[in-house]
């Protein structure tokens, strides 16, 4: 598989650490999309899937690990009971832990009875397991990478997988870089003429920081061209949210609202019942507004505001995403983020049924913590779409159940009619639910059924569960599937993952200044766990006029 | 739904209760959690399972047996042919808190009998046993009934949790995980509520409206009329069931005055006379006390002595109402008898005297309550000038919290008359 991609394609500043966002690669390099350079074959037409993707080895790095385990491996498996991938697909495992292939084959096992949504049948599973090997080494270790070339050569004339490999780091992040150079030191990271790609898919942390971010970029493009990595936000693999773009551009009433002449604010929420869940030491780390708002929170925020794109094509949606993130505003004063900022840590209370502890009280975090497990903003989206009209985020662990939403809020008629009736007039919604309940309402007003006129409004609602009856797939699926037909659409690129770290970093990093300083005023809320957040998050919006909405 | 109250257990489908109408073509599935979490689950598979169904049913012998062994073709098969799917039907949430058993059982009873009107998904806690370690217990019954109006079927819920323990202070983080996104979450806390209780205050933080019954406040209906006011002040949409119960009074004596000899006789009130029921010792002024403040807020009378009782021996209360130089006395007189026999609360009305005096004039209006309707007269000078009757409904309070939840909106008389009430009660 050819890409007619220039090596080094990304546009850079000059200088070595940029502050600002870098501008992106020219859309057209990617208009040749490799895919497209095979010929169709003419048989797939009308089945389940148009294109199946090139037989390949998908390469696991940190094949023991958690995330392996939950969510790879179970993706990989579901692909393939779907008859979504060639039969030639093997799974190599890398990792340091010394296995065999049969202990590995049997860790896969385990995974998927305890973690796939639908359990192994034996018939398929036998099959399945054939095509699953594991090779220990380092990560640091060039030999290691040596011996992996050379396992993955014979897979690919014993198996049939014809040379083309899908890295997937599913390690720390500490580990990448070190990774990404051996694999381009034994060769690993380069592509046949026709036939043999590789892809590198790379897993959220990426970067903790717009300095760390650019130089984990840097590491990468040194080795892969820009157009054979995928950087993982599993956010953009849920059904949803790739509804977001259907129901945008796929109809012809919404678009013409969706502009700051109707729409009063935007409310994006991400809010999760759980809380660090173990993994303390790593939260302490990072905190809501690096692990939610910079990546899952800013990428729903793109795709509400982006204008449409040329083409449902990868680069021109990526094109039209970067340019949002680069119309926010990323100079933070300090007057700015004490304004439209809130973050705040939660402490023990009741979530459910259950009384949990506070944050501080949670395994390997410091007694006097300071990080964020709630972050609130309000930001604006300064191009001629959307000036002046606010977008309030929000984001927490430990808040009163797991939601996900994006509401659009549209301004109300401008003289009100119906003043005299008993209820006061709402404003019309647009809900899209995300998480749990997926699907979308839409709010207006209506008459009461009476002889009198009273207004009140009602819901049109449509759930996906009721009007569809198969399965959304797993998000995990669908992006898997996607790095393997080559289509980064759901990915995000070098420039955005740079623009939201330059948006998210500066506010930061006011934190930690006020931190040092330990001024009393600018001190992290708290909030009761179970609860929706502090009180200065409910101030925040309320301060102009607005309120959150109640989830 | 009484069965599923305190000490039964129930299991399967058809241990539910026989009080709801049963149609022979509704489908019903009960299921039991243990945890806010279970109970979320749970809800999803019981409406996946019901959509299935549902599919399943409207398929054609061919579709089904080319769809069955494959979910993912089944899906593709309801894009092209037209299948009657089950929807949830909730147009709110209706939050019960009961932390007695009976409250409970009289509180699930209301909701099965509203469900076609109102259909909902319906959340009844009991929080019980205060000092014992935290439990939870939730029973999951859903039903689809056909709708008589249209084609699809009708889907709703009630899930009746009991908790217990520390749990049970922290009700709003029970309720809440269990809420519909975007439906209006009505509260109704039937009995005394406990007003300015942070328990309270949590809970009707969660909701949209408030549903109370005035009428059932224990005896210090002053206390609890101002704890509702405040609540009102706090700018909570409230209805109150007491309140709605005193329409047909307001009706009538309206309507008396609609005469038009009798309207400007207003202006001329100097005496207010209401007997209630009293049929054990327990006395409850609050509608008596919400009907004087209505009169009082709609013409415009301030309060000059609130309700006393005239000395320890004397049953009656007497206070008074001042409008310019004009003085409006007040007098309370509980009865025990009442004319339909005992199954009236204490408290209800069960006569009102009204009297205007001039110098040439004088003017009565009466409303006495007979055996099945209110009787409405007004004479003048002795002469009777207007009659009118009203039907009393069953004492039954469905019709009631139907009617609540029909007006969402805040009632500005309702908050006039209470503000009133609150004064004229609280001496």
């Amino acid at each position: 598989m050819a890409t007619t991609t220039p090596k080094k394609n990304r546009a850079r500043t000059a200088t070595g650490t940029a502050k600002a966002p870098r501008t992106p690669p020219q859309a057209t390099v990617h208009l040749n999309r490799p895919t497209e350079e095979r010929e169709e074959n003419p048989l797939r037409a009308g089945l389940l899937l148009e294109k199946v993707p090139d037989p390949c080895s998908i390469v696991v790095f940190g094949a023991t690990g958690d995330l392996t385990s939950r969510k790879i491996l179970p993706a990989i498996y579901n692909l393939r009971r779907a008859g979504l991938l060639p039969a030639e697909t093997t799974v190599v495992g890398f990792s340091r832990r010394q296995l065999s292939d049969a202990d590995f084959r049997k860790l896969t096992r385990e995974s998927l009875d305890q973690h796939s949504r639908v359990k192994p049948e034996e018939g398929l599973w036998h099959d399945f397991a054939e095509g699953i090997f594991y090779e220990p080494g380092q990560f640091s270790e060039r030999s290691a990478y040596r011996d992996l070339a050379e396992r993955l050569e014979q897979i690919d004339a014993a198996r049939g997988t014809r040379g083309n490999r899908l890295f997937y780091l599913a390690t720390p992040p500490s580990a990448y870089e070190e990774i990404v150079e051996n694999l381009g030191q034994v060769g690993l990271n380069k592509q046949g003429e026709r036939e043999g790609w590789a892809r590198i898919v790379v897993e959220k942390p990426f970067g903790h920081d717009l300095e760390s971010a650019v130089k984990l970029n840097d590491a990468l493009v040194r080795v892969f061209d820009e157009s054979q990595i995928y950087r993982i936000d599993h956010y953009l693999g849920k059904e949803t949210v790739r509804n977001l773009m259907v129901f945008r551009f796929g109809n012809g009433i919404f678009e013409p609202l969706w502009n700051r002449r109707y729409v009063d604010h935007i409310q994006i929420t991400v809010a999760e019942d759980v809380g660090v869940e173990g993994r303390g030491a790593f939260y302490e780390e990072a905190g809501a507004a690096r692990d939610i708002l910079q990546n899952h929170l800013l990428q729903l925020l793109t795709l509400v505001a982006m204008e449409p794109p040329i083409a449902f094509e990868a680069d021109a949606l990526r094109d039209e995403k970067g340019r949002v993130l680069r119309a926010i505003d990323p100079n933070w004063t300090e007057a700015r983020v004490r304004a439209s900022v809130v973050r705040g840590q939660y402490t023990a209370g009741w979530v459910g049924d259950k009384h949990v502890p506070g944050y501080r009280d949670e395994e390997e975090v410091a007694p006097d913590s300071k990080v964020d497990t709630f972050v609130a903003l309000k930001l604006e989206v300064q191009n001629w779409r959307w000036a002046d009209v606010p977008f309030y985020l929000r984001t927490g662990k430990r808040l009163a159940r797991r939601a996900t939403e994006i509401a659009i809020q549209f301004k109300l008629p401008p003289l009100m009619l119906f003043g005299g009736t008993s209820t006061p007039p709402e404003p019309n919604l647009l809900a899209l639910r995300i998480q749990p309940d997926e699907g979308i309402m839409l709010r207006f007003a209506a008459k009461v059924p009476e002889l009198g006129l009273d207004v009140r409004s009602v819901n049109m609602d449509f759930t996906y569960g009721l009007s569809f009856t198969r399965d959304a797939p797993e998000a995990y699926e669908t992006l898997l599937l996607d790095a393997m037909l080559g289509d980064a659409s759901l990915f995000t690129r070098a420039d955005e993952v740079e623009a939201a770290w330059a948006i998210v970093t500066p506010m930061i990093q006011q934190w930690q200044a006020w931190d040092r300083s330990g001024s009393p005023d600018s001190d992290i809320c708290t909030y009761e766990a179970g609860s929706w957040g502090p009180e200065a998050a409910d101030q925040l919006i309320e301060h102009d006029g607005r309120r959150w909405r109640r989830l | 739904m009484a069965g599923a109250g305190e000490g039964s257990s129930v299991t399967t489908e058809s241990a539910r209760p026989a009080e709801a109408p049963i149609e022979t073509d509704s489908t019903r599935w009960h299921v039991r959690a243990r945890t806010i979490g279970e109970c979320v689950e749970q809800l999803g598979q019981v409406w996946t399972t019901a959509a299935e169904q549902a599919v399943r049913t409207e398929l054609s012998d061919e579709g089904k047996s080319s769809a069955l062994g494959d979910p993912r073709l089944a899906g593709h098969l309801d894009s092209r042919r037209s299948v009657r799917v089950r929807m949830r039907t909730s147009v709110l949430t209706l939050v019960v808190i009961a932390p007695r058993p009976e409250t409970a059982e009289r509180a699930a009873a209301a909701v099965n009998a509203l469900h076609q009107r109102h259909p909902s998904r319906a959340i009844v806690v009991s929080p019980t046993d205060f000092d014992g370690p935290s439990t939870m217990d939730a029973h999951i019954y859903a039903e689809c009934t056909p709708s008589r109006r249209s084609d699809a079927e009708m889907c709703t819920e009630q899930i009746l949790v009991k908790t217990g323990g520390e749990l049970s202070q922290h009700l709003s983080r029970v309720v809440t995980p269990l809420l519909i996104h975007d439906l209006p979450v009505v509260l109704w806390w039937p009995d005394d509520p406990p007003f300015g209780s942070r328990q309270f205050t949590e809970v009707v933080g969660i909701s949209d409206r408030l549903l109370v019954d005035s009428g059932s406040f224990h005896e210090d209906s002053g206390a609890r009329l101002a704890g509702l006011a405040t609540v009102v002040s706090d700018g909570v949409s409230v209805s109150d069931i007491g309140w709605l119960r005193l329409t047909l009074w307001r009706e009538l004596l309206a309507g008396l005055f609609d005469h038009p000899l009798l309207t400007r006789e207003l202006d001329h009130i100097r005496h207010v006379r209401i007997d209630i029921s009293r049929p054990t010792s327990t006395l409850r002024i609050s509608k008596a006390a919400f009907y004087c403040g209505w009169l009082a807020s709609r013409l415009g009378w301030e309060v000059k002595q609130p309700l006393t009782r005239r000395n320890d021996d004397d049953e009656m209360l007497t206070g008074s109402f001042r409008s310019g130089r004009r003085e409006i006395k007040v007098e309370l007189r509980p009865v025990r008898a009442t004319l339909d026999g005992s199954h009236r609360a204490a408290g209800s009305l069960v006569r009102v005297d009204v009297e205007a005096e001039r110098p040439r004039s004088v003017m009565r209006a009466r409303i006495t309550r007979q055996a099945d309707h209110l009787l409405a007269t007004a004479d003048w000078n002795g002469a009777q000038v207007t009659r009118r009757a009203g039907q009393l409904e069953p004492f039954d309070e469905t019709p009631f919290i139907a009617e609540a939840l029909e007006r969402p909106g805040m009632d500005k008389i309702f908050e006039a008359a209470l503000i009133r009430a609150v004064r004229f009660a609280s001496g």
